[in-house]
């Protein structure tokens, strides 16, 4: 039972209820999302949407919370297109994603981090974000008091890099392989493949 | 074939279009065309020489298009009747064909289409079903890469009098493949083409498999399925087979087909779902199971017969279960997968049946009927008026009803199954059912509320599931309440909305409208015509205020008696749970509103008229041959 729904049924039947998940139990096993998706093709080998729907049908609920799959889907719906009983898969692992957010899970993506030492609230990364994931909020920033600066909702960001890549006062970014500072690097030694030393 | 071509009693038309079909059971004029096949039938002795001559060659469409065909030609060496036919669009007009054909003097260039019409006691409709077109599912690369093939060019392929006499080759390099996939559910158990499954593609992707096999034991064959589907006597241990021969399946279906473009190796990407990871392998040839599907001109031939189509565009039975080869219409039968994708068996037996349901109809001098058909008051039809109507034509499951503009609708008495919908439906009251008649069920209606209607349960019971409900639960002894009151009519579609209002106006206390399942419907769509007025009254009574569940709806069928007995008991207890002070109240607010809906009520003096046509129509039986002479 998640904790934060108890009033309302089980696991399955909170999806069941869900937009996109009224399908679910349509779906007969064949295999195309998952060979289908790139996330599973380019990423993480043991991605796979269909187990994550049979876990949500057999009420496994803890399980679909610790699968990768739950946290790693893009939305890019290619799934959806080959489906043969048109399920909206992303929509049901976006459902799943919600409840696990609900009962306090943490994504294991490394999120977009906002510097709110220098952001100024331009707007522009809200405008990109494919995911709605930042918003510009009003807070209280040490040394700069209460101003409006952009925020991003850990559990929507999917850490594509398109804010960090608009964003003209390099205030947000992605941390640690995607930073701005190891892409640079990165290109700097596919520019001069022959130097030793970073400059 | 040919026996049947010899048989004295049987006339094969080939290469002939139906154009019209007009009349009823056992008196069906039929129009044919015979297309010109610039040769003399009577003449030609099939000897081939005009093929040999002729210049042209075009793709021989019974080969898949793996083969030519001559412009003079017949599509295959048994062909029945053994009779050369002249392609207009390919020919050149070279006339070679008519020196070879010489003192035989076969061939006439004049030849036009010729139009005839036929008296026809019974129709067999054995159209067959048509191909899936895989090239629009772009995953697979069908029609883009050379070696994925589908299922009826792998049949030529393989077959001894095929193109090449069995030798199995790629079509891109014409070497021996030695790595085969077969996909299944091409198009089919799909809700992006078609959602039903091709029923037989399982068997003869199995079939194909064996074949191969023992061919050549060292040929590589996966089969790459959703579900293997083997519910047949043999079909299992023919899988079983398969399987011992090394027959490798898996279960996943390709997500992508992509090829390598020098060596045109196909490699299929797919999830194995038993093994429960991704899995890429390399074929040299891949065979795509497409859907089968209805033939093209399934519509036309549907509008020709005026049949209704199932969902997916097959012919529609009258019966699902009972009458899986009669047509909704007598005097027309299916055989074959026109009907529904069936395999051979299946069509050999459905085709018997149809024969032998046909030859009925050819024995018999006289055809009984149901004798509850509709008839039409034509003075109150206002489409004689020349107004626009025409609401019997649409809840009519059969076509029965001709409708032409400026005279009065005619119900064609032997299309006629007597489902009643058109009787309610008419917004005139201008159509009666012979043993269903208002005045027959207003009359029982008032013997059944003449006494303390309050307390009474008025039950709609349809002929042949809810009345078999009922029937079982008494049968049953199940015990269900004693105020329950039942009027039988043929289906849920005579269930006129006026019997309800009426039932309301003399103070019914509850009123069950009960019939058939929607798929259980005896007349084809009938239970959907009364469904949606029944509906349109369950909103109407909510407007109106009435206690929810005095009015109630009920798909019962012949199985259900517990359902029929459950479902009045849980009305009376309703009505017990209202106070009866509170009851009067709601039936006396109510009845000046149920007076003046019930329109058959206001017509009253009229009803009497009703029993006159009662004993004016003796309908029931149709003279096969009468008919025709007195026209």
């Amino acid at each position: 039972m998640n904790p934060h729904n108890e009033n309302t049924g089980n696991f399955t039947d909170i999806v069941r209820s869900m937009p996109g998940g009224e399908y679910l139990e349509l779906c007969y096993s064949c295999g195309t999302c998952t060979s289908k998706c790139m996330v599973q093709q380019k990423l993480e080998p043991t991605y796979n949407p269909r187990r994550l729907l049979r876990k949500a049908i057999f009420n496994l609920e803890e399980e679909a919370y610790n699968d990768l799959t739950t946290w790693l889907c893009t939305q890019c719906d290619i799934c959806y297109v080959a489906c043969p009983q048109q399920i909206h898969i992303s929509s049901i692992l976006l459902a799943v994603r919600d409840l696990a957010i609900q009962a306090s899970k943490i994504s294991p993506i490394n999120t977009a981090r906002v510097n709110e030492q220098t952001c100024v609230a331009c707007g522009l990364c809200v405008q990109v974000c494919p995911y709605d994931a930042i918003q510009l909020v009003d807070k209280k920033v040490p040394y700069r008091g209460l101003i409006s600066v952009a925020q991003v909702d850990a559990s929507h960001c999917m850490a594509c890099g398109l804010c960090g890549a608009v964003c003209r006062s390099t205030s947000i970014a992605l941390e640690e392989d995607y930073s701005d500072e190891t892409l640079v690097n990165e290109l700097w030694h596919w520019m001069n493949p022959k130097a030793e030393v970073t400059p | 074939m040919v026996d049947a071509a010899r048989h004295p009693n049987i006339d094969i038309r080939t290469y002939t279009e139906v154009e019209r079909v007009e009349g009823f059971v056992g008196n069906f004029n039929v129009q044919l065309r015979e297309k010109a096949k610039y040769v003399i039938a009577d003449r030609c002795n099939g000897c081939g020489e005009c093929a040999k001559v002729c210049p042209i060659e075009v793709p021989n469409y019974f080969e898949m298009n793996l083969a030519p065909r001559k412009a003079a030609y017949i599509p295959m060496s048994q062909s029945v009747p053994l009779i050369y036919n002249i392609d207009m669009d390919a020919c050149i007009h070279c006339y070679k064909c008519v020196d070879a054909c010489g003192k035989l003097d076969a061939i006439d260039f004049s030849m036009e289409d010729k139009l005839s019409w036929e008296e026809i006691g019974a129709i067999v409709v054995a159209t067959g079903f048509g191909h899936f077109d895989p090239s629009v599912m772009s995953e697979y690369g069908y029609g883009k890469y050379p070696n994925v093939i589908t299922a009826m060019e792998m049949e030529r392929l393989n077959n001894s009098a095929g193109p090449m006499h069995g030798n199995l080759v790629r079509p891109s390099d014409h070497k021996n493949p030695k790595r085969l996939a077969f996909i299944n559910c091409v198009g089919s158990r799909d809700k992006r083409y078609n959602a039903g499954c091709s029923n037989f593609c399982c068997m003869y992707s199995i079939k194909n498999a064996v074949l191969l096999k023992q061919m050549n034991p060292d040929v590589d064959i996966s089969v790459y399925y959703m579900d293997i589907r083997t519910p047949s006597k043999g079909y299992e241990e023919f899988y079983d087979r398969a399987r011992e021969m090394g027959v490798k399946f898996i279960q996943g279906r390709p997500g992508l087909i992509a090829e390598d473009p020098e060596t045109h190796n196909l490699f299929i990407n797919s999830e194995d779902v038993t093994l429960g990871k991704v899995v890429e392998h390399e074929y040299d040839m891949v065979m795509l199971n497409q859907a089968a599907v209805p033939q093209p001109d399934v519509d036309t031939m549907s509008s020709v017969l005026n049949i209704a189509q199932s969902p997916g565009g097959w012919f529609m039975e009258y019966h699902p279960k009972l009458r899986p080869s009669d047509s909704p219409t007598d005097g027309i039968f299916f055989a074959g997968a026109c009907q529904g994708v069936k395999d051979i068996p299946s069509s050999v037996a459905q085709g018997s049946a149809a024969a032998a349901r046909s030859g009925r109809i050819l024995h018999a001098d006289e055809w009984e009927i149901e004798p509850t058909v509709a008839y039409v008051w034509e003075d109150r039809c206002i489409s004689a008026e020349g107004k626009k109507c025409g609401v019997c034509v649409r809840s009519c499951p059969y076509g029965a009803i001709d409708l032409q503009p400026g005279k009065a609708a005619q119900v064609i008495t032997a299309k006629c199954h007597g489902c009643g919908g058109c009787v309610a439906e008419c917004p005139s009251d201008a159509i009666t059912q012979l043993h269903f008649t208002d005045a027959q069920i207003l009359a029982q209606l008032h013997a059944l509320l003449a006494n303390k209607p309050e307390e009474k349960i008025l039950a709609f019971r349809c002929h042949w599931c809810s009345y078999g409900g009922a029937d079982l639960a008494g049968t049953s002894h199940f015990e269900y309440t004693a105020n329950e009151r039942g009027i039988r009519v043929m289906c849920s579609a005579r269930m006129d909305t006026d019997f309800v209002y009426e039932a309301y106006r003399l103070g019914a206390g509850g009123v069950l409208y009960s019939g058939c399942h929607p798929q259980d419907c005896h007349y084809i769509t009938g239970q959907l015509v009364g469904a949606s007025r029944a509906e349109k009254l369950m909103r109407s009574f909510d407007k109106m205020g009435m206690t929810p569940g005095r009015f109630r709806i009920e798909w019962i069928s012949a199985a259900e008696g517990d359902k029929y007995a459950r479902t009045l008991n849980e009305m009376q207890t309703l009505l017990d749970s209202i106070p009866p002070e509170h009851l009067h109240e709601e039936i006396e607010k109510l009845r000046p509103t149920m007076a003046q809906r019930a329109r058959r009520m206001r017509l009253l003096p009229e009803i009497e008229q009703a029993f006159e046509f009662t004993t004016k129509f003796d309908l029931a039986v149709i003279r096969k041959e009468g008919e025709r002479e007195s026209a």
